[in-house]
C-alpha cells in the first residue's frame, strides 16, 4: 500500500526534527495524507480565487 | 527561516524536475501529436541512463511520488458524473464490461500465458484496462509496488500509447466506422486519456467527443478498482487481517481523489476553476514523470520487456476486437 509503506516513512532528517513544528508535523505525515492535503489545498485556492473574481 | 532551511536540500532536485518538465512542454509544443508526458519520461530516462541523477538532486527528485499522488487527487476534478450518465447505458455497460473483463483477462494472460509474477501483471492490467499511466501509478501506490515495476509498466503502456495513437485512426478509416463507433471503440480499447482524445479528434470532432466521454467513464472506475486491488492483495498477504490493517494500508490520497470528484460535481466550482485545476494536475504529472523517467533503468526493462509487451499486445488485440464487434453491433 502506498500511504504507510516503507517509502513513506519519515527519513532520518525528519526523525531528528527541523526545529519548525509545522515542518516536522508535515514531514511526519505519510505521503498519502500529504497528497490529500496538497490536493484539497489547491482546490481551496481555486475556490478562493473564484470567490475573489479571479477565475 | 526554518522552513527555508528544511526546504533547501530539496531545491536542486526540484529544479531538475522543473527544468525537465519545461523542456518536455517546449518539445511537445513544437512537434504535433507529441505528448508532454511521453517526452517527460523519455527525457528523464535519457538523463538517468546517461549522466545519472546527481547525489545533490536525489532528495528533491524523490518528491516526484508526492507530485504523482497529488496529481491523481486533482484528477478527480476531471470525473464528470453527468458526462458519465450522458454516455448512455449502452456505453456505460461496455465500459464496465471492458474494465472488469479486461482486468481479469490481462491478469490471466500475464500470469498464465507469459509467466509474469509479482505486482507487474496487476500494474499492466490496470494500465491497459483503466487509464494508462495514471492507473499504473495509482494501483502501483496501492500495491506498494517497486519503483522499477511501476516505471516498467508505465513505459510499456507509453509504448502502446504511441503505437495506438497512430494505428487506431488508420484502422477506423479502413473499417469505415462512424464517428460515434470510432470514439467509443477508442475510448474503450486504448490506454491513456491524452492519446484517446487525440486519436478521437484526429478521426472527427464527433469521434473526439465520444472518445473523451467514454474514456472519462473508464477513468471514473479507477477508485473502485484501486479499492478492490487493495482488498485483494491485503487478503492474500495479511497476517492479521482487520479493519485497522485495511485502514493502515489504504492509500489515503484516493480519499482526496473522491473528495475532489465530489466537489467538482457539486457545481460550486466554475468551468474556469476546473480547467485550471486540470492544468495544475497536468503540471504535477509532468514534474512527476520526469522523476519517473529518471528512475527508469533500461537494463531492468530489457530483462522482462518481451513478456510484458507480449502480454499487453495479446490483451489489446483481444479487447479491441471484442469492443469493435460490440460497437458495430450496438451503436
Amino acid at each position: 500500500m502506498a500511504s504507510d509503506a516503507a517509502g513513506d516513512e519519515p527519513d532520518a532528517g525528519n526523525a531528528r526534527g527541523t526545529g519548525s513544528p509545522l515542518v516536522d508535523r508535515w514531514l511526519a505525515l505519510d505521503r498519502g495524507w500529504q497528497a490529500l492535503a496538497l490536493g484539497l489545498g489547491i482546490v481551496a485556492v481555486h475556490a478562493a480565487a473564484q470567490v475573489a473574481g479571479l477565475l | 527561516m526554518r522552513v527555508v532551511d528544511a526546504a533547501r536540500p530539496y531545491a536542486p532536485g526540484l529544479a531538475l524536475l522543473v527544468a525537465g518538465a519545461l523542456l518536455s512542454r517546449l518539445l511537445a509544443g513544437a512537434v504535433d501529436g507529441l505528448q508532454p508526458l511521453v517526452v517527460a519520461v523519455a527525457l528523464g530516462a535519457l538523463v538517468g541512463n546517461t549522466v545519472g541523477t546527481p547525489d545533490a538532486a536525489e532528495p528533491g527528485v524523490g518528491v516526484d511520488k508526492l507530485f504523482l499522488e497529488t496529481g491523481i487527487v486533482l484528477l478527480g476534478a476531471a470525473v464528470v458524473v453527468e458526462e458519465f450518465l450522458a454516455a448512455g447505458p449502452t456505453v456505460l455497460g461496455l465500459v464496465v464490461v471492458a474494465v472488469g473483463g479486461g482486468l481479469l483477462l490481462a491478469e490471466l494472460i500475464a500470469r498464465v500465458l507469459f509467466r509474469l509474477d509479482g505486482t507487474t501483471p496487476s500494474l499492466l492490467a490496470a494500465g491497459a484496462s483503466i487509464c494508462g499511466v495514471s492507473a499504473v501509478v495509482a494501483i502501483g501506490r496501492v500495491l506498494d509496488a517497486r519503483g522499477s515495476a511501476i516505471t516498467f509498466a508505465a513505459a510499456t503502456v507509453l509504448l502502446f500509447d504511441a503505437v495506438t495513437l497512430v494505428a487506431f485512426p488508420l484502422a477506423g478509416e479502413w473499417l469505415g466506422l462512424t464517428g460515434r463507433q470510432f470514439g467509443v471503440w477508442a475510448g474503450v480499447s486504448m490506454f491513456s486519456t491524452g492519446p484517446v482524445a487525440a486519436a478521437g479528434f484526429a478521426y472527427s470532432p464527433e469521434a473526439g467527443q465520444w472518445a473523451t466521454v467514454t474514456k472519462l467513464a473508464r477513468n471514473s472506475l479507477l477508485g473502485g478498482v484501486a479499492v478492490a486491488y487493495s482488498l485483494a492483495y491485503t487478503a492474500r498477504s495479511a497476517t492479521e487481517p482487520g479493519v485497522r490493517r485495511l485502514w493502515a494500508e489504504f492509500p489515503k490520497f484516493l480519499l482526496g481523489f473522491l473528495a475532489v470528484a465530489a466537489i467538482a460535481n457539486s457545481g460550486v466550482l466554475s468551468a474556469a476553476a476546473l480547467e485550471s485545476i486540470g492544468r495544475v494536475s497536468d503540471a504535477l504529472f509532468t514534474l512527476a514523470f520526469v522523476g519517473l523517467g529518471l528512475s527508469i533503468r533500461v537494463r531492468e526493462m530489457r530483462d522482462v520487456g518481451a513478456a510484458a509487451v507480449g502480454a499487453v499486445l495479446v490483451h489489446l488485440l483481444t479487447v479491441s476486437a471484442l469492443a469493435l464487434a460490440a460497437v458495430r453491433w450496438l451503436l
